[in-house]
Formats: C-alpha cells, structure tokens, sequence
C-alpha cells in the first residue's frame, strides 16, 4: 500500500470542505452515543492530531461504542483487540510463522496493523503485553525479529479501561499512559439522552447499521488541513507556561512531558479546525489541559491523602496561570488574589 | 564589653529622651540639638574610657571632659583653643553665662526664646544628668537610681509652671527611663548565656529579613524626607533647623533686636538693626482719653556701654491701694483720671502688663501681678501676659513749662540721683553735655537742649539700622553718625540727660498706631517703642521721645517736648494742646522728610505699612484650592487623554482588502498584509485595552487568567445580560482582540468603536453612583496604572541597590573575620 507523503496531502482545505468532512463524522457517531458531542467532538480531535485516545470510564457507559463507532464511520482498516490477562504481546504486533512450502520463515501481522486499533479494557492485560503498544504507538512502527515494518497513515489506538480501582486489573505505567494523548471519560448520559438511547437501542443494535461516512484518503487531508493552522508565539508560550506549571506545581510528583507540550499543542490545532478556525487560542489550550494532561502527571501523597484528583489539580493549574502577554501592556488583574480577601478592583457588593 | 557599650548608649538615650519635658520651658528646640551633642559627647568618652577598661574615676573623669569639651564648643567664649579646648577665660564666660542665667529666669517667663545663658544652664544640666546615669546604670550597675536625676529633669517645668504641665513629655521621658531597665535586665539575663524567643532563634542574632530590610530602607527614607522636604519648601522653615541654624550660629550671647513676636527685649541698644517682617498684633487698648500717651510696659535703667538694661522690678500686688500720684501734685500740673481697658493677644507672652502712666486701680488681675512704683509698670514673676484682659484707671500728668522750670534740681545725696545718673565715662559724650547744657539755668532747660540737640537741623535722621563707627563706643558712633531708630534716640538722650546730672531712663511700649478707631487702639509690634523720661524734683518721671516724629506712626508729643522738626513750634501753653497739635502723625507736616519712606514702626519694622498692604491670604488660599483642583483633574485628565487616542484608532478602520491572494487550493484568501495589517491589529489592542480600563473603572472584575472570549463570555454572562447591543459589542470586541492576538491575520472592517460606546454607556448604566462619579472624577484604571509603575520603579529600585550592597558587602572587613565566633 503507497502512501501520500504530507506534502502531498497539502495544506489547508477551504473551509467548507474541512467543515462538511469533519460534521459528517461527528454526526455520524452521534447516531450511536447520544448527547456526548463534545466527546465526540475531541475524539475526532485526538484523531486528527495523529494521537491517540484513552477511553476511561466505569463499565457500561458507552466506551466501546464510541471506538467502534468511530472506527466504524470511517472506512479503513480497524482492527479490535480484546486485552484479556493470558493476552501476549506477539498477539498484539504479530510474529513470524515458518512457512513450510517455502522454506522461510513469513511475518504474520498482529493487531496493530490496521488504521484503527481498538483496544478494549486495555488495563486487564499484564503489563508485558501492554508494553507491546510502546513502540507502534509512539513511533508508528513494529520492530519484530529486527525486522521494522512501518504502519498506516492514520494510525489510532483507541483503548479504553475501567478505573484502576476495578479489581483484576493491572495500571497502565507511566510510559505508557504518556503515550496517549488524550484520556476522556464518558461520563453518563443526562436523562434525555438515555430515553432516547432506550428509543434508539430497543430493537436493533444502531451499531450495526453504521455507514462509513468519511475514508483513510479523507482522514490524511484532515490531517494535512490540521497541521496547517496557525499557531501565534503567544499561544506556544502559553502552552510552554501550563506544562512548566505542572512540572513546578507543589502537589505534583512529576509534571507532564515535553511530549505532552507537543501533543497538547496537535489538539489544540485539532480543535480549533474542527471549530472553523484556522488559528489556535489560549481557549482551546484551557478546553484540552485537563484530557491531554491529566493522565501524565502523578499527585504527591500529600494530595492524593487530601483525595485531589489530577483533573482537579491541573483545572487549578488553568485557574490561576495567566496569559503571556504577547505585547507591552500594563498586566491588569484584578480577580482577588486567592486566600487574600478582596482584590483592589473587586466590586463592591452592597 | 560589647553589653556594657550597648548598656552606655541606652543610658545616653534614655537622659534625652528623660530631657523631653523640657520642651514645655523652651519655645524652640535648639536646646534639643545641643543637649544632644553634649550627650553624644558624653556617651563617647564613656565609650572610649571603657574600651581603654579605665577604672570607674576615670571613666567619671572622662565623661566630665567630654562634657566641658562639648559646652566650650556650643558655648564659645572667644578665647578657646581650636574652637574646642576651654582656657581659663572660657570658664569665666561660663559663669558670666550662669548670672546672665538667673536673672533670664526672673525677666522670661514661659516660654522661653533661645538665650545663651537659659540654653547653657539647660544643657549642662542635662550634661550633667548624663554623667551622673551613666555612672549609675553602666559604672555601679543600680539603673533603678537613675531614675533620681531624670526625675530632677522633669522637677524644672513642674517649678516653672504655674498651671499644669503637659504630660507628653513626662510620657517620654518615663519611656527612657523603663528601656533603661529593660536593657538592664536583659543584659544581666545574658550573663548566664543565650535569650532564645519561642521559636528557637537567637534572640540577639541579627537575621536580615527582606521584610524588615525594607522597613528599614522605608524608614530611612523617610526621615531624610521629613528633614529635606521643609528645608526645600519656602516659607515651611520656621521649626528645628531653623533654630539649629540661628541658635547655634549666633552665640554671642546678646539678645538680637528682632526676636520673636511674642517677646519683646526690653534693652534699649545704641546700634543694631531692626529685621522683623511679620505683622502681629499685640495689644487692643480703649480709653476714655482723647489722645493718650504712649501705653508702655517695661523700663530699663541699668546703663551700661552697650545701652540701657532691664533690672529686676519689685513691688507689691496690684490687688492693694497702688500709689497715688495726686498726691504729688501742684499747681502747673494737670492730672485728670481716666479708664482704660486692655486686651492682649495670644502672641505677647510677657511677665509684664502694658498700661498707661499711672496706673491707680486694676481690675481682673490676680495678686500674682506686682505694681513696680519706681518704674511704674505692672509684672509678676510667674504669670505672663498672653491672653490677658483687664481695666485699669490711671492718673495723666501733664505738665505746664513753668512747673518744669522751676523744678529743683535733686540734692546730691538723693537716693534717685545717685542711682540714676551712673553712667560710663565717655569723654565725647561728656564734652557734648558740657557744651550744650552751657548757660542753663535749671534742670528743665538743660534737658530741653539735650532733647532740641536730636532734631534734623543738626543732622538726625531716622533709620532702620546704625552705622558702624571707628571710635569703639556705641554712643560716639551713633552721635558722629546721627543715624538709627527710636532705642538709639531713647537711649542717647537718657544717657546725656545722665551726663548733666539729671535722673533718666529709657521706656519701653506702644506708640498709638495708626490703626485705631473710635478710642481703641489695635497695636502690633510695629507700634513698639521706646522713649526717654527724665526725673524732675517734687514731680517725678516726665515722658521725653526724642525720636524724629515723622518717621513715627502715632507719635505724641507734649508741649514740654514739642516735635523739634517741626516747621512752626506750636505755642507753648500749658498742658496738652486738645487739638491735632500735639499729635503729629506721619502725615503731619514732616511728610516730605525724606526719611518718610522709612516710615518707623516702633522698636519693629517692616518692608510694607500692615494697614495699607491689601490681605495675601486670599490669593494663597485660591490658588491652594486650584492646584489642588488641577491635582485632582490629572488623572480624569490622563483618561479621557488616552480614550481619545484609541478612539482616534478606532474611528478610521482599517482598510479589509489589500491585496487577493491565490489560496493553495485554487480558491482566492483574501489576505490583509502589510502596514494595514500591523494597523488593524493596533486597534483591535487599542479598543481592548480601552474595554479593560472602562471595565476597571466601573469596577467590573478583571482577571488576566481570562483570554479576550472568556473575558466577553463573561461580561456578557454578568455584567451587560439583557443588552444586546453591548452583548454583540463586547463579542465584537473580544473577538477583534484574540483575531488580533493569536491569528494570521486580524480582524478587519469592523467598527469597533461603537461597540466599545455600547459596552461603556451599559457598564455605566449598571454601576452605581458612586462608582460612576469615581469613573469620572478619579478613574481607578490611570490610578490603578500608575501605582502599577510606582511598584515596579520602586522593587526595580530596591532589587539594583540590593545588587549594589551586595558589591559593596565583598569589601566589608567583617568578611575577613567571619571564621570567628560571634561573641
């Protein structure tokens, strides 16, 4: 299979173009997950950005739906591997058979030779096995017998895992979470969704009538448009300043990685795409800190005795970290500073 | 050692700050910069003579040298050795200083104006008091006996006052006193090791904090403002440096002619000058006589070189009969009784009461006031005249010429005679009476001629100042020169009425102004003046004021004492022409004397007539009250400054479309490039900018976490709901910004400044009225700004001289010594 290289694929779409491709995704897998657009919406993003997406909820709320409904929509390759604990990781990459009529010995594929790997409860295989997805997913390619084949363009891994409070199931390490870009968590569904969902699911499984709207061609041009868009000093400086603050924050252990920088920097371009943009803003670098970051970094004994969670460290983070100004301006601010009563300017309530 | 040193400067403290009631006796604080020095003096050879570990005498040795080494220094008699080192002379001066002393005490009450000798007995007492803690707190280690001699400090105002002292200082010096103790104590409890707080620090560790490095900085700061600021502000130099300037620069001991308003020195000089600008009103009088003679209040009949000095009066109180001088009288005199009431200001502070001649009967005076029947004026040794009120009746004398002449003259022996005729022997002055008094018969006569002698026709004229002379005697030179003012004049002819035989003294008091109405007369220190009486036989003191009228205001003259300058003598009748005669106020017909521009104020002067000079006040006040008002329009000023600015941005967006480019696809982009561009974005910063500062004003939250949507999702969210103009204005306007910011290329064709009109005219319509009025007049955004650039000069500031310390520190010598222990 040739592939384009991405000067080929071009720069940035029109507008509509990018517009109608990326719509008809989401509204195709909205078919499947009621009221969750805006997870939709930052899976697509997590696409885009060449990433990939960790899926971490409680059972039973729609996680591997969204995989296979993504998978599904768009028409390439998918590959499903269900990570059970006697999974190995030749199971994952493949292996080499000896192939008897030929005397030699021949490279099976293992699961991740597809576009789209959905890899489901991804925690509950040993971490052997999980450190097979170290080398695809970072360098997109799969190292077996010193033999390295190169994978597809896209290539996605979508895992998904209970929390790590589930018993019978094994954390991912760190190397490995760092490997995602983003973790979202579906959440459940409002009271609206779920009776449609009861409307939607009675009969029929909606999965299965799902239409590929959109191809892997398609999908490298979205790319393409994504890596295009503008990103001002201002905003890489902001996005250096939020992983900086990770790294210095008094109830981190560890802060995120220079890959996490990267790769927050992808999405943000992903999202701004799919919102129309064609330039990246602070907003969205706010939007994505908590899913693109969250994961990465470990708390201190102290916070984790204080039961604060990541989310909740990295949404203060957000909080209190101020915009880099780009030009001379006096820096106003007047928001009170925190645990020091009312600001200067704070208005007077009667 | 390094307790006792410290122990040594907390005694030296404590006695300064023990001295603090003295302030009450004092109305300046020179006292204060001398006793210091004296102190400080003290406190060093204390230091020192431990550090050589002398033995208890010689440190008292020491500390007693410092002392007189530091009064030989404030007090110089002129004969010391490098300025410092007393010779025999200098202690003569001082006890010369010490008698002048006592009898300050008696003629000054409270307050007292900074004089050599009350300053020296001051300082060496406070001097002395020093020593004596000292030796009790560092030397015999019994720091609860110093207690004695700061209370003997406190002891001087208690005896001055009649009344109640201020307690302050009292509140002052009992602080000295307990830090004192304190500094006792905690040095005995470091004998037996380390003070440790509770949080296991070294009490006497020196910990550099940036928070108390800071207030120190502050500190510092501070007072060389508070010092600098009055030195370099006009017209604010009337406090402490004002005083250390003339009060430690003029010691030569002989009280200036100008003084301060409040006192006046009774000493009638033969030469100096007349410096005092300030108009202050004195005295209020009002009598029932038509034309009164001079008010007078003091007599000085101690002649010396120099001139005339006050004595100390004695008499009984004003509350029993006073003499009545009726009894004296004869035919040819005139003596008619009349009433008048006298007010005094608050700004003469005297032991002595203005009245007329001769007083009979007082009213609202207490027994502490004396009646001095010699010289005929009213004191009291421990009241002074500030804020007084009383009535009196007096007796006036006048006197016909033929009275005069056939007075007799005084028997040789009599008691007023020998007193009062002493004087110095100049042979000048004495060949002059000889000359003049030639051929007159009586007594009457001869003091005429003297008088006759100061008259313009033999060259007199009146002057603020005299002029130096060679021959050595004040006297000569004034007689040669023929130039000064009312004290010379007194003071010369009661000198030559002396030289013939006659009693004469010089007396001091108001003129009647020129500001009167009605029969009350407003006096002020330019109405001060002195004049000479002469003692006649059997009629007693005869007022003679031989100052040129004309330069006069509210002069008198009698027809025993005519105006000699006078064009026509007025017809010598007996007892005081009723008319204008007698009277002759500078306008009189002297007034083309060319002296008239001079025109005297009494013993005071200024540059202008206080009656005719139109009230400065008024114009002061004004224009305070505009600058002000400019001071506080500045910042709504800088505001509307700046808003105008940006909306001249605003006003002309820029252009959309300069140039079509061919997108990558095929497609055209319209791309804004260039100057525009750069243009374009400036506005959009300018408008936002604009939006912040009215969202500061109107105090709406501004929070710098905020990126420009958030910023306008929240404004819209609480601060602009229900308003969609100013909702899809400050979108607008969020959007222009973060296009601005962070996109290719920004946001272009859009008018941005009615969207900011919009937002501003809804945030003020939700603000308060307070807050709107604040927005106007005092906008927190150029407030809020400016202090923002105050902070950040002043830590620029602090963090450079911090690096220059730093530099600075790497030569310090203690570096050297920092492997030894401390302590």
């Amino acid at each position: 299979m040739t592939q384009q290289t991405w000067d080929e694929v071009g720069g940035l779409l029109p507008h509509d173009e990018f517009r109608a491709a990326s719509e008809a995704i989401v509204a195709n897998i909205e078919q499947v997950i009621e009221g969750k657009t805006a997870t939709v919406r930052l899976a697509l993003a997590v696409l885009l950005a060449e990433g990939h997406l960790l899926i971490e909820d409680v059972p039973g709320v729609g996680k591997t739906k969204l995989a296979k409904a993504l998978a599904r929509s768009i028409d390439c390759s998918v590959r499903r591997i269900q990570f059970t604990p006697d999974l190995l990781p030749s199971d994952v990459t493949g292996v080499s058979v000896y192939n008897q009529e030929t005397h030699d010995f021949e490279f099976r594929p293992g699961a991740v030779f597809a576009n789209l790997v959905v890899g489901d409860e991804i925690n509950r295989a040993s971490p052997k096995t999980q450190s097979a997805l170290l080398e695809c997913m970072e360098e997109r390619q799969v190292t077996v017998d010193g033999v390295t084949y190169q994978l597809q363009t896209p290539f996605m891994v979508i895992a998904t895992q209970n929390p790590i409070e589930m018993e019978g199931t094994y954390p991912l390490p760190e190397a490995q979470r760092d490997r995602f870009t983003a973790r979202i968590a579906m959440g459940y569904p409002d009271a609206g969704a779920e009776l449609a969902m009861l409307d939607g699911h009675g009969a029929a499984d909606p999965l299965n009538e799902l239409r590929p709207v959109s191809d892997a061609a398609t999908v490298r041009r979205l790319i393409g448009h994504v890596r295009q868009v503008h990103v001002a000093d201002a905003v890489k400086q902001y996005a250096v300043d939020l992983v900086t603050a990770t790294r210095e924050a008094t109830d981190l252990r560890l802060g995120a990685s220079p890959r996490a920088t990267l790769q927050l920097l992808r999405t943000a371009r992903a999202v701004a795409a799919l919102e129309g943009r064609d330039y990246v803003l602070p907003d969205d670098l706010q939007v994505l800190a908590v899913p693109v970051l969250a994961h990465r970094i470990i708390p201190t004994a102290d916070a984790q005795l204080a039961r604060r969670t990541t989310d909740a460290i990295v949404a203060e983070l957000v909080h209190r970290l101020p915009l880099p100004h780009d030009r001379k301006r006096s820096p106003y601010d007047t928001r009170p500073a925190p645990g020091n009563g009312r600001g200067p300017y704070e208005p007077r309530r009667p | 050692m390094t307790a006792h040193r410290n122990l040594g400067f907390v005694a030296a403290a404590s006695t300064l700050l023990a001295a603090a009631p003295l302030s009450a006796i004092f109305q300046r604080w020179t006292w204060l910069v001398q006793a210091a020095i004296v102190v400080a003096v003290v406190a060093g050879a204390a230091a020192l003579s431990r550090l050589g570990r002398a033995p208890l005498w010689g440190q008292i040795l020491a500390m007693l040298a410092g002392l007189t080494l530091g009064l030989t220094w404030i007090f110089p008699g002129g004969t010391e050795l490098l300025a410092f080192v007393p010779t025999p002379a200098t202690f003569a001066h001082f006890a010369e200083l010490l008698g002048d002393s006592v009898q300050d005490m008696r003629s000054y009450g409270v307050q007292v104006p900074d004089v050599d000798s009350l300053l020296f007995l001051a300082v060496l007492g406070v001097g002395t008091v020093a020593v004596v803690v000292d030796v009790l707190t560092v030397g015999l280690r019994r720091p609860a006996l110093a207690g004695l001699p700061m209370l003997a400090i406190y002891s001087v105002p208690v005896a001055v006052y009649v009344d109640s002292v201020p307690a302050t200082p009292f509140i002052v010096g009992a602080c000295g006193y307990l830090w004192l103790l304190v500094t006792d104590n905690v040095d005995r409890v470091r004998r037996f090791g380390r003070r440790f707080t509770g949080e296991g620090r070294d009490v006497d560790v020196w910990e550099a904090s940036p928070l108390a490095a800071a207030g120190r900085r502050l500190a510092v700061v501070g007072v060389a403002l508070a010092v600098a600021l009055p030195l370099a502000v006009p017209g604010m130099t009337g406090g402490l440096m004002n005083a250390v300037a003339d009060g430690t620069g003029d010691g030569t001991g002989r009280p200036g002619q100008g003084g301060s308003p409040g006192r006046i020195d009774l000493f009638a000089a033969l030469s100096g000058q007349l410096n005092q600008s300030e108009v202050t009103e004195l005295v209020k009088v009002s009598t029932n006589e038509s034309a009164p003679f001079y008010l007078r209040f003091g007599v000085a009949d101690d002649l010396n070189p120099a001139g005339f000095r006050v004595r100390v009066p004695t008499g009984r109180s004003v509350t029993r009969n006073l003499p009545d001088p009726t009894e004296r009288g004869g035919r040819g005199v005139d003596q008619q009784r009349y009433r008048a009431t006298v007010e005094v200001t608050k700004n003469l502070t005297m032991p002595l009461l203005p009245v007329y001649a001769e007083p009979v009967k007082t009213e609202d005076l207490n027994g502490n006031w004396l009646y001095d029947p010699n010289l005929q004026i009213v004191f009291s040794n421990r009241e002074n005249s500030r804020g007084k009120r009383y009535a009196f009746d007096y007796v006036r004398s006048t006197y016909s010429l033929g009275v005069l002449r056939a007075a007799p003259s005084l028997p040789a022996d009599d008691p007023v005679l020998r007193q009062q005729t002493r004087t110095p022997s100049v042979p000048a002055v004495d060949t002059l009476v000889a000359q003049l008094v030639k051929g007159r018969q009586n007594d009457y006569d001869k003091v005429r001629a003297i008088y006759d002698y100061f008259s313009v026709e033999n060259g007199f004229t009146y002057s603020l100042s005299t002029r130096g002379g060679t021959s050595g005697d004040d006297i000569t030179d004034f007689l040669a020169t023929k130039v000064g003012f009312c004290q010379q004049y007194a003071a010369a002819m009661a000198w030559l009425v002396r030289a013939a035989g006659i009693p004469a003294r010089v007396a001091f008091g108001f003129t009647n102004g020129s500001n009167s109405n009605g029969r009350t007369y407003v006096l002020t220190n330019r109405n001060l003046h002195a004049w000479t009486e002469v003692y006649f036989g059997g009629i007693g003191w005869v007022p003679f004021d031989a100052t040129p009228a004309a330069a006069i205001q509210g002069s008198v003259r009698s027809s025993w004492a005519p105006d000699t300058n006078a064009l026509e003598e007025t017809p010598s009748a007996p007892g005081v022409n009723p008319s204008a005669g007698p009277i002759d106020s500078s306008t009189g017909p002297n007034a083309k004397d060319p002296h008239e521009k001079d025109a005297d104020q009494g013993l005071s002067v200024g540059a202008n007539d206080p009656t005719r000079q139109s009230p400065v006040w008024p114009w002061w006040l004004g224009g305070a009250v505009l600058a002000l008002l400019v001071l506080l329009a500045v910042p709504a000023a800088r505001r509307s400054a700046l808003r105008r600015r940006r909306r001249a941005r605003a006003l002309t967006p820029a252009a959309t479309v300069l140039s079509a480019v061919p997108g990558p696809r095929g497609g055209a982009r319209d791309v804004t490039v260039g100057v525009d561009a750069e243009r374009a974005r400036a506005d959009a910063h300018a408008a936002w900018d604009e939006l912040l500062d009215t969202l500061i004003d109107y105090q709406v939250r501004v929070d710098r976490t905020e990126t420009p949507r958030a910023t306008a999702e929240r404004l819209v969210r609480e601060s602009l709901a229900e308003d969609t103009g100013a909702m899809t204005g400050v979108r607008l306007l969020g959007r222009a910004e973060e296009r601005a910011r962070y996109a290719r290329d920004p946001l272009t064709g859009e008018a941005l400044h009615p969207a900011l009109r919009s937002v501003r005219t809804t945030l003020a319509a939700r603000a308060d009225r307070r807050t709107r009025i604040m927005a106007a007049l005092l906008p927190p955004s150029v407030l809020l700004r400016w202090r923002t650039a105050v902070a950040d000069r002043s830590s620029r500031l602090v963090t450079t001289t911090g690096r220059v310390r730093d530099r600075l520190l790497r030569w310090n010598p203690r570096r050297l010594l920092a492997g030894r222990p401390a302590r």
